[in-house]
Formats: structure tokens, sequence, C-alpha cells
């Protein structure tokens, strides 16, 4: 019967690919993870290795613009050349070292700046009534699923010469000079502010509304004014939420490009553009290479301590 | 009654500073004047002008079909890895996979370009592939980034699964892998929906990573909109943005519409 | 004539030496890192049986069930399931279905679905499975919910889909992991009667896991009594309520008296403990052979104490104490008895008629009397 010979068929491939498996050693488990490890292995892991390599370059004018590690001579010997220069740079001019305290500085403001408007944002939700509650975090969340690029370009309309806010003000009378608001580090935080308000909501959100308001009523029983409440109770509480929801906001802050390149002034130095820079505007594949080591080492291990140190903080308060 | 009034104006102020962009980019794509920020009458030309606009249709056509491969990509991949992290207790590669899982989030996007662009051009110099940049490079980059986001997804909505149904199939008969397709998959569908639609919103709005692993030819609708933007406000950018910010406005309205509609949570 | 097929509960397999037992544990130990969660357990459950573990949380029930079930492999020892060492066995390869406490219903298919899904993994063919899934569902009584989900369904109906559930593929050896606990009093005494008679009637096996004692009473052909990793009795009902082996069982099931004492007569036909607990003598109508001037414990169930209030005759098996509280549950009484040795003890009584002249009553002064085989004599 056709059934039978289906089975025997399948049967057979299945047979077929499962000692194929087996001789090749592999479990099923085996694949399941060797699949995305290898994948990142060679996306993820192998890049920071060439990148090492070619930070210890020099540029070149070639395709691609650096010269190669290695060089087999005549003679059959083969030349290893190690070019320190570029780390040697990065620590002379004061270029990197301002972009790096400068990025650090801004992002941490903002992150401040986001914390002082989220907050009262996110309370206010996390005590609305039940209907309206999904309401509201539907349009907490809706602007993130636009681009992020767009909302940071309207920014750019409302800020300049004779955007809408100067347009308005000077309409209004109020001033006869208009704003410099663009290009200057002020955008610069009304940007990340902007566009990172959701991501400092949603964690703080997320903490507060499973505070229980028994504890409110307690506080209040045991003759607490509501500022007071507030700052011994309910603040305590929510430290997971602030930590939660101001590492997703600082932690991509720092290494921004669009926002400062859209919305800042030459003089808003942000390490994320002095890479791009170098390598885009300069040309200068091993500078920025190098540039990008010692983001990795300066930030990216910085911000794993600080998270790993988050983790045992929520841990701890459980 | 104070404390009321305090919350509820700020929470005002906060969401009319969360859209008046929004709003702005909408009401201005409707702007005569090419000044876009000066009203000089409502006119709908610059849509006109926008769908007459090679350039951006043949990058936002370019972006789709990006986003859609590195999603399904980062989608699968996410899954896979999240199996492993979530059921496979100890194994020996496993704080490797933890570490590069995590790694992109919090990663600089200048970083990840960076060194996937060189790891692009020394393959190409070593073995000859990928030759020149563009279409691949830029869905392999993208779906190793989105494969972070998506791993988190999937993980966290794994740890909370009824293990037990799990079981119950098992002890009915199906195999390891039976069970994942029977009755593992369909549960966690919606999260894996939920996934894949991050995965594609990352992808769709890429700037710095495409930028690096781009090639001549291969301009994503970010990094078009980007060179239009540095130069200053246009308005057909913002009649773009105003269909884009339309088609999400009405996905997330239909989105929530169901799940206000669905009232239970299953496994 | 009707003639009736034995079941083990009229067969009684285990008492029979040459019976082959249906499934052998051999000297199973499982430790979870440190902890051991069960220690060295032997046991042998015969076919047809509709055994019980009992136990309470922590008592390794639960996870001894896993291993028949092949969720957990035994860190040592030997499972064989009709002589079948189930080692490497794993779950979907055993002749062995379990019904979930939690009753772990797909929730994306319909009840249908779920019955039929054992069937369709066992590759029968669409005729076949339709024909047995309306044979469960009407075993059950559900037919008239195949189509429904499981949200849309009571406690007790998911129940009877999940029995159905692993029922259907025809399992030789069914596990029940506490199938009773989530039923509210009423329905689970409905549901005792109706799993016993299925049991029955199909004649699979039954594993019964439950912390509940008067659950295990109710079904089991054999109880097999758990604490601390350790099977401490095994036997049907009404051996391990009247002849419990220890203390810690005499304790767990049911309610009991428990009194110490020591050894003061030791004969073949008797043997007389002195009690200070009792405040008494407590005489028992055979021999224990121990070591004199031992001491033993007496378990003496409420429901074999008389209370009257005449001095009983005799030297033994009687103490004087106050009444000091009579709790009224319709069928019977519940006595809390203050003794004179400082003891309070509970003695039942079974209100046999609808009023009684003249009952004891609070603050009366009684004497609680028993027969010389109402104690059970312990040693552990």
């Amino acid at each position: 019967m056709s059934t039978s010979a289906t089975e025997t068929r399948d049967g057979g491939m299945r047979g077929a690919l499962n000692a194929l498996r087996h001789r090749l050693g592999l479990s099923g488990r085996g694949i399941v993870v060797a699949i995305p490890t290898l994948w990142l292995g060679l996306f993820f892991l192998i890049p920071f290795a060439v990148v090492c390599k070619i930070a210890l370059s020099s540029a070149a004018i070639a395709q691609p613009p650096y010269l190669p590690m290695l060089k087999a001579m005549a003679d059959g010997t083969v030349q290893i050349t190690l070019n320190f220069g570029n780390f040697l740079f990065l620590g002379q001019d004061d270029l990197y070292l301002k972009s790096y305290i400068s990025s650090i500085e801004i992002a941490v403001v903002s992150t401040i700046l986001c914390l002082l408007i989220g907050y009262p944002m996110a309370y206010a939700i996390a005590r609305a009534p039940e209907r309206r509650r999904n309401v509201l975090l539907m349009l907490v969340i809706l602007p993130f699923w636009t681009s992020f690029l767009l909302r940071v370009y309207a920014w750019i309309g409302i800020l300049k010469g004779n955007g809408i806010i100067n347009n308005a003000l000077m309409g209004l009378g109020i001033i006869h000079e208009p704003l410099v608001m663009l290009q200057t580090n002020f955008a610069v935080y009304v940007g990340i502010v902007y566009g990172y308000l959701p991501f400092m909501i949603l964690p703080l959100y997320a903490n507060l509304a499973k505070l229980d308001e028994n504890l409110l009523e307690a506080s209040a029983d045991l003759g607490a004014r509501p500022l007071t409440t507030f700052l011994t109770v309910t603040l305590p509480l929510s430290l997971p939420g602030i930590i939660a929801g101001s590492m997703l906001v600082l932690i991509p802050a720092v290494g921004e490009f669009v926002i400062p390149s859209l919305l800042g002034g030459p003089g808003t130095l942000m390490i994320g553009r002095v890479l791009w820079d170098e390598f885009f505007s300069n040309r200068d594949w091993p500078m920025a290479s190098s540039v990008a080591i010692a983001m990795l080492v300066f930030v990216v291990v910085p911000i794993l301590i600080l998270r790993s140190v988050e983790a045992g903080l929520v841990e701890r308060g459980k | 009654m104070k404390r009321n009034l305090f919350l509820r104006v700020t929470t005002l102020l906060g969401f009319i500073f969360l859209y008046a962009p929004i709003v702005s980019l909408v009401v201005f794509s409707f702007n005569e004047s090419k000044l876009v920020t000066v009203w000089g009458g409502f006119s709908t030309k610059w849509y006109g002008e926008l769908l007459g606009n090679e350039q951006i249709l043949e990058a936002a056509w370019l972006s789709l079909r990006i986003a859609f491969l590195s999603a399904s990509i980062a989608s699968v991949l996410g899954t896979l890895a999240a199996i492993a992290l979530v059921r496979f207790g100890r194994f020996r590669a496993r704080t490797w996979l933890t570490g590069m899982v995590t790694a992109p989030l919090v990663m600089p996007d200048v970083i990840i370009g960076l060194s996937l662009l060189l790891l692009f051009v020394a393959m190409e110099q070593l073995i000859g592939w990928p030759a020149g940049r563009g279409f691949l490079t830029i869905v392999i980059a993208h779906s190793t980034l989105c494969m972070a986001y998506t791993t988190v997804v999937v993980q966290s909505r794994l740890s909370d699964f009824d293990r037990s149904l799990e079981e119950a199939a098992m002890d009915l008969g199906a195999t390891p892998v039976r069970v994942f397709f029977d009755i593992t998959l369909p549960i966690i569908l919606p999260a894996l929906i939920s996934a894949w639609l991050l995965a594609f919103t990352l992808s769709l709005d890429d700037l710095v990573i495409a930028s690096f692993v781009s090639g001549p030819g291969a301009s994503t609708l970010p990094m078009v909109i980007f060179s239009k933007i540095r130069l200053g406000v246009s308005p057909d950018v913002n009649a773009l943005a105003t269909i884009i910010i339309s088609i999400v406005a009405l996905g997330v309205l239909v989105a929530t519409l169901q799940m206000m509609r669905r009232p239970r949570r299953q496994a | 004539m009707d003639s009736k097929a034995p079941t083990a509960s009229t067969a009684r397999p285990w008492r029979d030496a040459s019976a082959k037992p249906f499934v052998r544990i051999r000297n199973v130990t499982k430790k979870f890192g440190e902890f051991t969660a069960v220690f060295n357990l032997s046991l042998d459950i015969y076919k047809g049986e509709l055994f019980c573990l009992l136990g309470g949380s922590g008592c390794g029930k639960t996870t001894l069930l896993r291993m028949l079930a092949g969720f957990e492999n035994a860190t040592s020892g030997v499972i064989e399931i009709d002589g079948q060492d189930m080692a490497r066995v794993p779950p979907y390869a055993r002749p062995v279905n379990m019904m979930f406490q939690s009753y772990a219903l797909f929730p994306h298919m319909s009840v249908e679905a779920n019955v039929a899904y054992g069937l369709k993994r066992a590759g029968k063919s669409k005729d076949e499975i339709e024909a047995r899934v309306a044979e469960l569902l009407k075993l059950v009584k559900l037919e008239q919910f195949r189509t429904r989900k499981p949200d849309q369904l009571s406690g007790g109906q998911r129940q009877r889909v999940a029995l159905a559930r692993s029922l259907a593929p025809g399992p030789k050896l069914l596990l029940l992991d506490e199938p009773l606990g989530a039923l509210d009093k009423k329905l689970r005494e409905e549901t005792q009667f109706e799993l016993v008679k299925i049991q029955e009637t199909l004649g699979v096996t039954f594993i019964v896991v439950t912390h509940d004692q008067e659950e295990a009473m109710s079904l089991a052909t054999r109880i097999g009594v758990m604490h601390e990793g350790e099977i401490v009795q095994i036997g049907e009902p009404r051996e391990v309520y009247e002849y419990p082996a220890s203390r810690y069982v005499a304790d767990f099931i049911g309610s009991v008296n428990m009194f110490e004492g020591v050894v003061v007569e030791d004969e073949v036909d008797h043997v007389r403990i002195r009690s200070r607990d009792a405040g008494c003598d407590i005489y028992v109508g055979h021999g224990v052979n121990c070591a004199p001037e031992q001491t033993l414990w007496c378990a003496i169930r409420p429901e074999k104490i008389r209370l009257q209030r005449e001095k009983p005759e005799g030297d033994a098996n009687f103490a004087r104490g106050t009444v000091e509280e009579i709790v009224y549950l319709g069928d019977m009484s519940v006595f809390q008895v203050h003794l004179e040795s400082g003891r309070r003890i509970r003695v039942t009584k079974a209100n046999a008629a609808r009023f009684e002249e003249d009952a004891i009553s609070w603050d009366e002064a009684v004497y609680a009397t028993w027969g010389p085989e109402a104690a059970a004599v312990l040693t552990t």
C-alpha cells in the first residue's frame, strides 16, 4: 500500500540522516548549540581579532587602505610589521581623551534628565486604572516602533534657526533674534532623552506596577505625609527599576552616533562620532580600529562590570 | 489631590513631549512651502514627489527585503540559542554562547559595524567570499545584531514555559523534536512573532552598521535618508515619515486590540 | 450467574509466592547532588493492582513516580516493567503513561486532539484514532465537550480529559500524580469511585501518588507508605491501618492514641505493658517476644475505645478521665478526654441512634476502655 511505501521511504531517508549524524558524532543537542555558536563565533568574535590586527597596521593609499601585517620577503623570511603608533597617538592627542570624557558626561546628564521626566510618567501610568494603563503603555511604546532616525530628524525642524520654536517665539514677539539650539550639546541632550524615553519608562513602570498599595497605606497609617512616604517607601523600592532604566539609556547613549551627528555641533565630541569620522572622513582604517579597541577597553568593559553589579543588586534586592 | 494634579500635569507634558515632534513631522509633510517649517499652505505634492523618487523607492524595497530576511534568520538563530541556554543546563560552550549573545546589546553600533566590515574585507582577501559588499553582508550583519534581541525575547518566554506540557507529550510517545514542533513552538508563537517584529524594526531602522558593511549600489533607506537630512530639512522626508508613522500606528493599534481581546494567558 | 473476572483486589497476587510482579523496583537510589530523594528502595507491584504511594511532601514518592515514567534516571538500582529493564529507555518509548498533577493539557488543542495525541504518535490510522477517542470520551462522560479547548472546561472536566488522554494509548501501566488533589470534596468522592471502576474495567495497573491518606485508603489495593525516601510499610489498606509497622505509619494514617509503656509481663499468649502515659496497664492478647522491661508503644485507634460511666472489670485496659470536648460530626461524634495521667485522648463513637437518652456529656467523669485486641504494639 502507498502508506507503507512512503513510510519506508521516509524511514529510509531519516535512517540515512541519522547514520550520517552518528558518523559525524553529532547529537541533536550538539547541533542546536553549534549553529548559533558557530555563527556568532564567526561573525561576532572573529571580527574583533581582525580589528586588533588592523589596529596594529598603518594607513596606506590602497584598497583596502592599510598595509598588510605579514609580508613574505624575497629571502624566504616573513616580515611582521606591528604598528603601535596608532595607540600612542590615541594617548597623545587630546581629541580622544576629551571625546571619551565628553561622551560619558553627555550620557550621564541625558540619563538623569530622562529619569526626571520618565519617573513621574511611569508612576502615573502605574497608578492609573487598569483599562487606561494599557492604552497609555501603548502610547509610550508606539514611538519606539517608528524610525529612530526620523524622530531625531524631527527635532532638526523644531530646533533650527527658522524652526518651529524660533518661529513661534519670534512670532509672539518674545525674542527678536533666533535662539541657537541646534548643533549644540543642548540639542544632543534633547535628542537622547527623546529617543530613549520609552526605554526609561518601561522598566520603571514594570517595577512600580508591582508596588504593593498596602505599603503606601501602611506608611500613611503610621503618620507619614505623602512626600515622606514617597521618599522613604516608594523611591527605595523602585530602585531596581531606576537602575534598569538608567542602564538601558546610559549604555547605548555613550556610543551614540546619529544624535550627535545630526543634532550636535563640531564642538560636540562623542566617541562614536570620532570613530565614524576616522573611518569615513579620514579613511584611516587602522586609526578607526584603534579607537574601537580603546572604546572596547574603556567603555564596553566598564559597562559589562556595571551590568554584573546591577544584576547583583537586583538579586540581593529580591 | 495636589499629588494627583502634579502627576497628571507631568504625564500630559511628557506625552506632549513624546508626540509633538511626530505631529510636527506629519503636519509639515502637507506644507506647500519648501521651507519645511514655514507654513505656506496645504499641499500633498511632496507625497507625489516621494512616490516618484526612484532612489528612495529602491532603497525602501532593499531595506524591506533585508529586514525580512534578517529578522527570519535572527529568529531562527535566536530560538536555537534560547533553547540551548534555557534547556540544556551546563554544556561546554555555555559561557561563550551567553557572552556572545548578550554582548551586542551593550556594544555600540559603530564597533559592530567596523568589526564586521573588516572581517568581510579580510575574508574576501583570503577566500574570495563575500565578493563585494551589499545585500548579503548587510543581512549577515543585521542577523548577527538582531540575534541578541531575539534570543532575549525567546529565552524569557521559554524559561516561563510549563515543562509538564512537554513531559506529557513525551510520555505520550513524542520524541524531543516532535515535542518542540507540536507543543513548544505553537505555544511560544506569540513571543516568536514579537521577536521577529523587533528584529524587523531594528534592521529596518539601522543606519550605522549598514553604512559600514554596505557596498556600492546597495543603499538602504536609512542611509538615503541620512545623507539627505545631513544637508538639512526636506519636505519629502516628512512625507516618508508620515507614511511610516501611519503604518506603524495602524499595526500597533491592531496588535493592542488583539491583545486586549485575548483574556487568558496559556502555558 | 454472573461470573466476574477476578481483579487484583480479589485475586491478591502479592500473597502468591509464585506470582511474577509486573513492576520490579530493585534497590533504587536517586540523588540530586547532595540530597538523597530515594534511598535503596525495593518494591514489587503486580498486574492489575491499584497501588498507592502514600507520604508527606518531600518523602520521594513523586521522584519515584517520575523514575517509572522515565523523566528521571535512577542513580543506582534497577527498574523493570513487564520484565523489561527500563534503564536507558526514554519516556516516549515506555509502555507507561502518566496523568500529571496539573493535568498538563495542551492548551492549543481541543479535547479531541488532546486525547488523540498519544494515538497519533503511535502511528494509528485515522479511523482507529477516531474510534478510540470516542470510546474514551464515552468512558469519562465527556462526549459533548470534544471540540472544546481546555480553558473552556471546569477543573473536574479537565481532570477527566487528562485521564482519557493517558488511557487512550492503552498503556500497560498508568501513573497518576495526585489525581484528585485539585478537586473539591464532593467531586473527589465521586471521582474516587469512578477511578476504581475504570481501573477494574480496563484491568490496567495503576500507581497513584498521594499525600492524602483517605484517598489512598479508598483507592488502593495496596498502599506503600513512604518516608524520607524509603518505604516504611506495604500492605492492603486494612493491614496498614490496623497493623501499622511503626509509630510513623500509625500516626500518618488516620488518628491514633499512642501510649508509651514498659513491658512487665511477656508470655506466649499475652503481654502486659505498664504505661504511665495512660495511667494504667495495657493488656494485649498476644505475645511480643522482646527484651524484658523494654519500652514499647501501644497504638489504639479512637474508634476502638469505649466510654462508660461505670468502672470496668479487670485490672487493665481502662483509664479514668474527664470529657473535655465533644464534636458532633453527624455520622459520628469525637470526644476529647482528659485522662488522670494528664494525657488527652481522642475517642470516636458512631451515632447509631438518632437520639440517645442519657448520652455522655461535657465535663463528665468517664472510664475509657478497650479490648485486648485493640492495641497495636509497636517497637519502633
